[in-house]
């Protein structure tokens, strides 16, 4: 059985009075990949956020490594809790310069060296011949690449991923699902991926939660979901 | 002080009168050309006139009181008029705005001000307001229009880049190190038209100060050297308001916690 990473305990979120997620119970497991399954306004980004404390909840606690979240301080947890976002964010300049972003604004002391580089790149499946290529000329997969690879030079334990494949065509986000596993199964990072296509569900997840206005329908192993769930029943 | 051998040509009413012809011959361009700007140009002449001669008076009672705490008064209402100008012209205003603002141009205009009277010119009495007012009112003018750059730009920088101030704030950045690079572009924007004024001052234009010396029959070379200070005054404050200002301003976007405020945008 795999150590608890997340716990949340009682975890409610409103906005502008509105609540989007209800008294939330929900474990995630250290080194596994799991999947918030859900349609649109279903909660799952908020959920997602609240991880590693781009929001905070209304009420109740969410704890890591059996800690609670809003005692670590916040930029630490976050290096601890990398995050990928829908849509790729990056910046001026090269893949390098990309990859130099934490040391260009100071959130770690030293450069990463070439070897780190050319780790992160291998990990997300990035080419070492694209790191002086602009980064605003990649395609939004490679892009979506990058963005893993800069989120790895903090070393996380745990990556959160928010629709990553949600711009890219079928075969491009088979392709990046591929890789993710990967990473998954060569460095042991717990992966939290918030999407709303069955497919890349099925194809990803080990771990299913199942999410809807903002209460959770349903969490366990994928082959339980997908055999106790009727694909065609399943409102996504 | 070196003066040249010339009288200065008083300017009566009647003059004033005759100057405003030339306001009538703009108007007559305006509704000639179909401009429809008569109306501004009559309104403008008309402020111009109103406020100036208004200004006028008061300056030459303040100074005939010659009281030390009315002229920090006087300058006191220059910076609050200032801090509220600058919070009018932005399109997010907040009830804090006006009060950041008004930190920044009194410290940034404050310390040039001291500097330049009580290190470097050394006058005597403290606030001599031949100097202090004038000097104080040319800093605060240059530093407003600096702040409302900087407030605009940083307001608009952060609305612009939130996907990329979230990134950086997702790799374990402080707020401050996430909307680094929105602060600079704001002190930049803030900059540039005093250090475009420093670059072309004397060759495309004369300033009022100068011009207004060199009327009052002032050597050329004494003119020059206030001019000279007054520029070196207008860039200090301008780049130190303009840094409070930003520094002060862009917290409002953020929590304690290093959490961009959505509601905030």
């Amino acid at each position: 059985m795999s150590k608890i990473k997340f716990e949340l305990q009682n975890v409610s979120k409103s906005k502008n009075g509105n609540p989007i997620l209800k008294n939330i119970n929900l474990k995630f497991l250290s080194g596994e990949k799991h999947i918030l399954l859900g349609p649109s306004g279903a909660g799952k980004t908020t959920l997602l956020r609240l991880l590693n404390r781009m929001d905070d909840p209304t009420s109740g606690y969410i704890l890591i490594d059996e800690k609670n979240i809003r005692d670590i301080p916040v930029t630490e947890l976050r290096r601890k809790v990398g995050m990928v976002f829908q849509i790729p964010v990056t910046f001026e300049g090269t893949v390098r310069d990309n990859l130099m972003v934490p040391y260009e604004l100071g959130i770690v002391e030293n450069p990463p060296d070439e070897n780190e580089i050319k780790h992160v790149l291998k990990l997300s499946e990035l080419k070492v011949d694209f790191l002086d290529r602009k980064a605003s000329e990649l395609s939004v997969g490679e892009k979506q690449r990058l963005n893993i690879a800069r989120t790895l030079i903090n070393k996380p334990e745990v990556l959160l991923l928010d629709e990553p494949t949600s711009a890219l065509d079928h075969a491009s986000a088979i392709s990046l699902l591929r890789s993710i596993s990967k990473l998954n199964s060569l460095t042991g990072i717990t992966v939290i991926m918030v999407t709303h296509q069955l497919a890349h569900a099925r194809f990803f997840g080990r771990q299913i939660i199942q999410i809807d206005n903002g209460s959770i329908l349903h969490e366990g192993l994928s082959e339980d979901f997908f055999r106790t769930h009727n694909t065609l029943e399943i409102s996504i | 002080m070196e003066a040249l051998n010339y009288t200065l040509v008083n300017i009566s009413y009647i003059d004033l009168l005759i100057g405003l012809g030339l306001i009538f011959v703009a108007i007559g361009m305006s509704r000639w050309q179909k401009l429809m700007l008569e109306r501004e140009f009559a309104i403008g002449a008309l402020r111009t006139l109103i406020q100036l001669v208004a200004i006028g008076y008061i300056l030459k009672y303040i100074f005939a009181l010659d009281r030390w705490y009315i002229i920090l008064i006087t300058i006191s209402v220059m910076i609050v008029i200032a801090a509220i100008t600058v919070a009018r012209r932005q399109e997010k205003q907040t009830k804090e705005l006006p009060y950041l603002v008004g930190f920044a141009l009194t410290t940034g205009s404050g310390i040039s001000v001291f500097l330049v009277t009580q290190v470097i010119l050394q006058v005597k009495p403290w606030y001599e307001p031949h100097y202090l007012i004038p000097l104080a009112g040319m800093v605060i003018g240059n530093s407003m229009n600096g702040a409302t750059l900087a407030v605009e730009r940083i307001d608009s920088e952060i609305r612009n880049k939130k996907s990329e101030i979230e990134a950086c704030l997702a790799l374990g950045a402080t707020s401050k190190q996430a909307a680094s690079s929105c602060i600079r572009a704001a002190m930049k924007a803030s900059m540039i038209p005093t250090i475009n004024s420093m670059m072309v001052v004397g060759i495309v234009s004369l300033p009022g100060i100068m011009t207004g010396q060199i009327l009052s029959g002032i050597s050329p070379l004494i003119a020059v050297k206030y001019q000279i200070i007054i520029m070196y005054m207008i860039a200090f404050s301008v780049a130190s308001s303009s840094l409070i200002l930003t520094h002060l301003r862009f917290r409002r976007y953020f929590t304690q916690d290093h959490q961009l405020i959505e509601e905030a945008l």
